[in-house]
């Protein structure tokens, strides 16, 4: 298969950066998708935050906007509204969607595009050089917080079920075929879609690393009881905990589109607003 | 002729009601209207007024003397009678007590009479405004004939009608076939949101209230990138929150127009009232140097125009444009017979997401549209988006009215102001020997300006703000400083009558 989705940008992820792996499973997801029709590459658009993760911006031979940092859930639900047939995923990291961009974190599933958000989660703010962010755990120390940080990490799982979420997974980075499986199922699902990647950073926040061995994998969840005792199992803090990965909650909700007639009219005609 | 009424009382009196009526029925009889909304930040009680200026040529302000009072609170009377004239009529609502709901109508009915205006004209318009009018005629009836006629104002042929700045946001937008308005409710702002939500669907857009103002900005973005003609709006607070989406406009180059509703700052200031202190932010707000369109309309009708300018421009040249206006504009009711310019019509043809591959950044980017750091490359942006700002300059030179002159074009005495003050200052100068020059463009700035400056004698600014915005922006770009000037930033807008006397006494 001709691969039609790289650049020839030079990559500047550190190597062995699990980034890597996290790029070629959205590459192996997208092209399996464009290749069974149910997109087409160009009806594709991204958008990236600031960060690490959001270097993928580059090496995607994909339309899109490289955001300002904390502001890639607005610009891609914008993007929604400006043509809803677009398919959009977001990329973006833990420092800027659960600091500076919370709030678009918490109303994007109540507004439930139809999008993905991937959010690269390595607790850390890595390209500034390893400032804690809203998941770092409790004690971790860096150039910003050498008393250690004191508060307990946020779950953004449960923030995200109890902002009524209708689509929340979890995945690992160093596995690419559950990121291909995960990434799918998000892109498939009718709404917002949220997937949580846990990534390791090999430079800063090391003590966060390794955990595959916490990791397992559940079933796809239905059940919102279930799926609240899923979110408990690891509390980003200790390593005491289980992680499940998977599908954590998945719901049926109209989507923005259907719920705007205005946007339900381009879905039905299949064009953006240039053709009204 | 002219006439000026004060309607004063609580908030929930429906003081808006009386002052819209009798708008209404003075203009269908062709008389010149304006209607200065002054109100609290509260939904019911305090003190809330309107004040209803009238004439038979047009006019574009109100007076601070008056002739007559509808007060509908014991504290219009005390807060107002200073301002009424010798033989200023006073009316107070108590004597219509019994009229329940009707209350308004009956006022209405009142000020119909005293005007010698024909019941039934008063009648008609009750009518079209209400589906059961029974008890309201009957109102309007009692409130006539409780009066007598003291101005007996003869019907004039003039086609009048009646718009607010937000209104004329909408229909400037709308004449633009805007698809999209996405904003956070922010008062003097949030009126042009209503307006464009109120038929949104009929007119095939669509009005989207977001979390915050950055939220706003940078979805108005996303949309105007999958290719939407997109518009946001907010105040002076807002406006600081979307400063970073505005420098990415800069750099992305994705077109934006937004409008900008000043009210008095710093903070949350003086919410509901009015003031011309936005200009610098308008100018300057985002980080990094970037190309830039500001345009201040004075009234709906130049409101109407320059929207449709802003939107153009900001697809043509793929940059920010701004709307600048304040509480003063988009909350006063004008009357005019004036018709818009005709709308620079457009459709979006560059490269959008769907059928074409377009990568727009927040970093400096190379001709693929991916990030670079290299020195040449952020050199030659820069140097093309100084090169645009140069050619959007000479376009709008080319096409757009960026300033009028007003009053005696041969006048030696020149007043300079901008926005929403133009109305008073144009009413104020109607019996001197000066002339006014009406900045439309803050920027790009007409070249004009210098020349009109140069051949003057002597020259005031007129501004709402306390430091001349308007002048320092001039004086940047001529080397003039203009000495004689006339600020007013207490909330309120300059009365034509006020500053009538303030010009005067400098020439």
């Amino acid at each position: 298969m001709k691969d039609n989705l790289s650049t020839k940008e030079e990559n500047t992820w550190c190597p062995g950066c699990p980034n890597h792996m996290i790029l070629a499973a959205v590459k192996q997801t997208l092209s399996h998708l464009i290749e069974r029709k149910q997109f087409k590459q160009e009806e594709v658009a991204i958008t990236t935050d600031i960060g690490c993760h959001a270097k993928i911006f580059d090496y995607l031979n994909l339309s899109g906007i490289y955001c300002l940092h904390g502001r890639a859930i607005p610009t891609a639900i914008g993007m929604k509204l400006g043509n809803p047939n677009l398919k959009v995923l977001t990329f973006a990291g833990d420092g800027a969607v659960y600091a500076e961009g919370i709030s678009h974190f918490i109303h994007a599933f109540k507004y439930n595009a139809d999008m993905t958000l991937i959010l690269h989660d390595n607790q850390s703010f890595s390209l500034t050089t390893g400032q804690p962010t809203p998941t770092s755990q409790q004690g971790y120390k860096s150039k910003a917080s050498p008393l250690g940080t004191f508060d307990k990490p946020m779950n953004p799982i449960k923030l995200a079920l109890a902002a009524n979420a209708t689509f929340i997974a979890r995945t690992n980075a160093r596995d690419i075929p559950h990121m291909i499986e995960t990434f799918t199922k998000a892109i498939n699902h009718k709404g917002f879609s949220f997937v949580e990647v846990i990534q390791d950073c090999l430079i800063f926040n090391l003590d966060a690393n390794n955990k595959d061995k916490l990791m397992y994998k559940i079933k796809d969840n239905i059940d919102k009881k279930l799926a609240e005792k899923l979110a408990d199992q690891f509390d980003y803090n200790s390593k005491n905990g289980k992680i499940p990965l998977g599908i954590i909650y998945q719901s049926n909700e109209r989507c923005l589109a259907e719920k705007w007639p205005q946007l339900k009219k381009l879905l039905n005609k299949k064009s953006g607003w240039n053709n009204k | 002729m002219r006439l000026n009424i004060i309607i004063g009382g609580k908030a929930g009196q429906g003081i808006n009601k009386v002052s819209q009526i009798v708008s209404n029925v003075l203009s269908k009889f062709g008389y010149f209207t304006f209607n200065y909304r002054d109100y609290q930040s509260l939904i019911r009680g305090g003190h809330n007024f309107n004040t209803l200026s009238i004439s038979d040529k047009p006019i574009e302000s109100h007076e601070a003397n008056i002739d007559i009072l509808v007060a509908l609170d014991e504290r219009t009377l005390k807060t107002h009678k200073q301002s009424l004239k010798k033989n200023g009529i006073t009316i107070s609502g108590d004597q219509f007590k019994g009229e329940g709901r009707s209350l308004n109508i009956a006022l209405a009915g009142v000020l119909t009479k005293i005007l010698g205006i024909p019941l039934e004209k008063l009648n008609q318009e009750i009518k079209s405004q209400f589906k059961e009018s029974t008890e309201a005629i009957k109102s309007a009836k009692k409130g006539f004939d409780s009066q007598t006629t003291t101005s007996n104002l003869k019907k004039l042929p003039n086609k009048i009608s009646i718009l607010s700045g937000s209104q004329a946001i909408a229909t400037g937008a709308r004449n633009s076939n805007l698809d999209l308005y996405i904003a956070y409710p922010m008062t003097p702002a949030t009126n042009a949101m209503h307006e464009l939500a109120k038929n949104q669907v009929e007119d095939k857009l669509m009005v989207f209230q977001a979390e915050n103002e950055i939220a706003a900005a940078n979805m108005a973005l996303g949309a105007s990138f999958a290719g939407a003609k997109t518009m946001t709006g907010t105040s002076g607070g807002g406006f600081d929150l979307m400063g970073e989406a505005l420098s990415l406009q800069g750099i992305s180059e994705i077109p934006l127009t937004v409008y900008l509703a000043s009210r008095p700052g710093p903070g949350t200031g003086v919410p509901t009232y009015t003031a011309q202190s936005d200009l610098d932010i308008a100018l300057r707000a985002g980080h990094g140097e970037f190309p830039r369109i500001v345009i201040a309309p004075g009234n709906p009708t130049e409101t109407i125009e320059k929207t449709s300018e802003a939107l153009y421009l900001a697809e043509k040249f793929r940059t920010l444009s701004i709307i600048l206006g304040d509480k003063h504009l988009a909350e006063s009711e004008f009357s005019s017979t004036e018709q818009p310019a005709k709308t620079p019509k457009f459709k979006i043809t560059r490269p959008t997401p769907g059928d074409s591959l377009v990568k727009n950044s927040s970093y400096e980017t190379d001709k693929s549209g991916n990030t670079t750091e290299s020195y040449t490359l952020t050199e030659d942006n820069n140097n093309k988006r100084i090169e645009k700002y140069k050619q959007s300059k000479e376009f709008i030179e080319k096409n757009f009215e960026m300033i009028k002159i007003h009053g005696n074009k041969k006048s030696q005495n020149l007043i300079i102001g901008w926005g929403s003050t133009s109305g008073a200052i144009k009413d104020a100068i109607k019996n001197l020997d000066a002339k006014f020059l009406q900045v439309l463009y803050c920027k790009p700035l007409s070249s004009q300006i210098k020349k009109e400056i140069q051949k003057a004698n002597k020259i005031i600014l007129v501004e709402c703000n306390v430091t001349g915005q308007l002048g320092r922006v001039i004086r940047e770009k001529t080397g003039i400083k203009i000495e004689n000037r006339l600020l007013k930033y207490n909330g309120r807008p300059f009365h034509s009558d006020e500053l009538n006397k303030l010009i005067k006494d400098i020439l």
